[in-house]
């Protein structure tokens, strides 16, 4: 009782009965998600009804309070963007893409690599990374086998690339999404604060492609004749919806790209397009293209807002940012640096979407301690925390790429490529992710320092 | 009426589990059809040393082997260049049958009605079914089984 009261008056935390056992369910599913004994989506909603049950949350707070629930405008931008994409995927539109690009690359592997990897983080940067890499690297298996060089190589270029290019914008990576959600900045923001600093990531990154795999990718010229005879026509199935659909995007890009102006949620321009590429596909079976959601990350991303709403709750998120302080001090500088680096190692050991879930109500208790007296937008638009939101976001998306089970594309690329019979083992991912995770850390350090604590502008 | 364990077929030739891909096309190639005697069959059962039941490998599933896995998530097949399809069937000649059998297939007992049978196979879409008393593999019911029923029963075919 003594030691309670103590610690109470330390962080002014009341470390109660019901504060330990929020903070037990916790743990316990961040440590069942790391051994991934269980299905994390599993995990997730079983925590998520402990908070319930446990009557940590009521049920009220869980699903109606942005506080401490389900944040409904990340669920409704992915449900809405993988229906769009559910619809694109049928055309052959990516197949084409991609295969227009190995053409381009005139059938030699270093060229193809630099081209495929280039298309890949454009494309994460438009859609999610996960469907990303799906769409691609099966006809990265193709071209490799068509060329009969190792498709290996191509494959963790793409998978390192779409979690580049996804740090790009806010419907790029699910960290941004939620970083978003929670502190009200909109797609532009991400483009003028993000995207500089990915373009030069992304240089870089094309240039080591060829340090990394240069001397290995070498093709017989009757097999990259095989390439430059493919006719890339022959992918697309339905060149009616392939204008429909592209129609469809480019409104929903202008939507993203206007939202802050016009007063939209991106869930609300997403949703909308989502509606209409539904409406014009004129399909009477929707159940089809809906069932294909991802619906287990979609609960997944629902069972941790409650789970983590539990913990923000008992005030267990704010003990943690009081003890982070005390670290730093409240220096600003080293808060960035110190959140940018953890985030990174810990996004490539732990799914950076539970991850950020837990950090982002941190940032924001962080932030009440700094100044008391401001609220709202002035609090989470504070000039001083800018740079903590923009060093939360590159951290734990860059830092997917540190292991193979880092980002959810990398666990993808790397079972598909099992599946064709060409293993990554974990360490064979680790020898080229970590050094470009680590790379692209300390390039992003230097944007940071160099753009808002040096510059800052 | 009849039940399944009138109308089966006896066990004639199997896999085992160990064999190649290429010994299955082989076996299944010139193991003898009959009626109406022709070489040829389009699926077969695998059966290990012990003499249990533990797959069913058809035409199809060599098929499936030799497609690679990329060509069920993306649609290239029609930018494949020629000769893709001998490389593939060349790349995995190799392979175990145990790797690309259905494990656990469906299975009936001898006292099976032929309504349960046709539902099995029109519902999994089958083409044969493996008879099963005591864990023991006693004999197989084709569709062409229960379409030789179908006759005797309209016409009186025999």
């Amino acid at each position: 009782m003594i030691q309670e009261t103590m610690a109470a008056s330390e962080t002014g935390v009341a470390m109660n009965s019901t504060f330990w056992t929020a903070t037990a369910v916790f743990l316990g599913v961040y440590a069942l998600i790391v051994t991934e004994k269980v299905h994390k989506t599993i995990v997730a909603l079983l925590g998520a009804g402990l908070m319930l049950v446990l009557k940590i949350l009521d049920q009220h707070e869980a699903f109606h309070l942005e506080e401490f629930g389900v944040d409904w405008n990340v669920i409704f931008l992915l449900i809405s963007m993988m229906t769009i994409i559910n619809l694109m995927r049928p055309t052959g539109l990516f197949e084409y893409i991609a295969i227009r690009s190995a053409k381009l690359g005139r059938g030699e592997p270093m060229r193809i690599i630099v081209i495929f990897s280039l298309v890949t983080a454009v494309l994460s940067a438009l859609l999610d990374n996960v469907t990303t890499v799906l769409l691609i690297a099966p006809v990265t298996l193709f071209i490799a086998d068509a060329l009969e060089v190792d498709a290996v190589p191509f494959l963790i270029a793409e998978a390192l690339a779409s979690n580049v290019g996804g740090t790009a914008t806010l419907i790029g990576d699910p960290p941004n999404i939620m970083i978003a959600s929670k502190a009200s900045l909109d797609f532009m923001a991400f483009i003028y604060h993000l995207a500089p600093a990915i373009v030069v990531i992304m240089v870089i990154f094309l240039l080591l492609l060829k340090v990394l795999f240069g001397k290995k990718l070498v093709a017989r010229e009757d097999r990259k004749q095989r390439v430059l005879e493919m006719d890339e026509h022959e992918a697309i199935k339905d060149p009616v919806m392939v204008k429909k659909s592209l129609f469809v995007l480019a409104f929903v890009m202008v939507g993203f790209v206007l939202h802050g102006m016009l007063h939209f949620e991106p869930a609300t321009v997403a949703l909308f397009g989502a509606g209409i590429l539904l409406f014009l596909s004129g399909t009477h079976e929707p159940h089809h293209i809906l069932a294909e959601v991802e619906w287990p990350t979609i609960f997944f991303f629902m069972g941790l807002f409650i789970i983590v709403g539990g913990v923000v709750k008992v005030g267990l998120i704010k003990w943690m940012s009081i003890k982070m302080l005390a670290i730093t001090q409240g220096n600003m500088f080293e808060t960035s640096m110190l959140l940018m680096w953890f985030s990174a190692f810990a996004s490539a050991f732990v799914d950076n979407i539970p991850y950020v879930a837990t950090m982002n109500p941190l940032v924001v208790d962080m932030a009440h301690q700094l100044w008391p007296n401001l609220q709202g937008l002035q609090l989470l638009h504070a000039p001083a925390l800018m740079p903590v939101w923009w060093s939360l976001a590159l951290g734990s998306c860059l830092g997917g790429n540190g292991t193979a089970i880092g980002a959810s594309a990398n666990v993808i690329v790397v079972g598909m490529s099992e599946r064709a019979g060409q293993r990554i083992s974990f360490m064979k991912f680790f020898a080229y992710g970590m050094p470009v995770m680590i790379l692209t850390v300390l390039l992003a350090t230097v944007y940071v320092w160099l753009r808002y604590y040096v510059l800052k502008i | 009426m009849k039940t399944v364990r009138e109308i089966m077929e006896p066990v004639t030739t199997w896999l085992l589990p160990t064999d190649t891909l290429a010994e299955a096309v082989r076996k299944m190639r010139t193991t003898l059809r009959k009626p109406p005697n022709v070489y040829g069959v389009k699926g077969m059962v695998v059966v290990d040393t012990q003499g249990t039941l533990v797959g069913i490998v058809s035409v199809k599933d060599i098929l499936r082997a030799i497609m690679p896995s990329y060509m069920e998530l993306a649609e290239v097949g029609g930018m494949t260049w020629p000769g893709m399809f001998e490389e593939m069937a060349q790349r995995v000649k190799d392979k175990p049958v145990s790797e690309i059998m259905h494990g656990s297939p469906v299975y009936v007992s001898p006292d099976a009605t032929l309504m349960e049978c046709a539902e099995l196979i029109v519902k999994k879409n089958l083409w044969r079914l493996p008879v099963l008393e005591d864990e023991k593999l006693i004999g197989i019911v084709y569709a062409r089984d229960l379409h030789y029923a179908i006759a005797t029963e309209l016409f009186g075919e025999t």
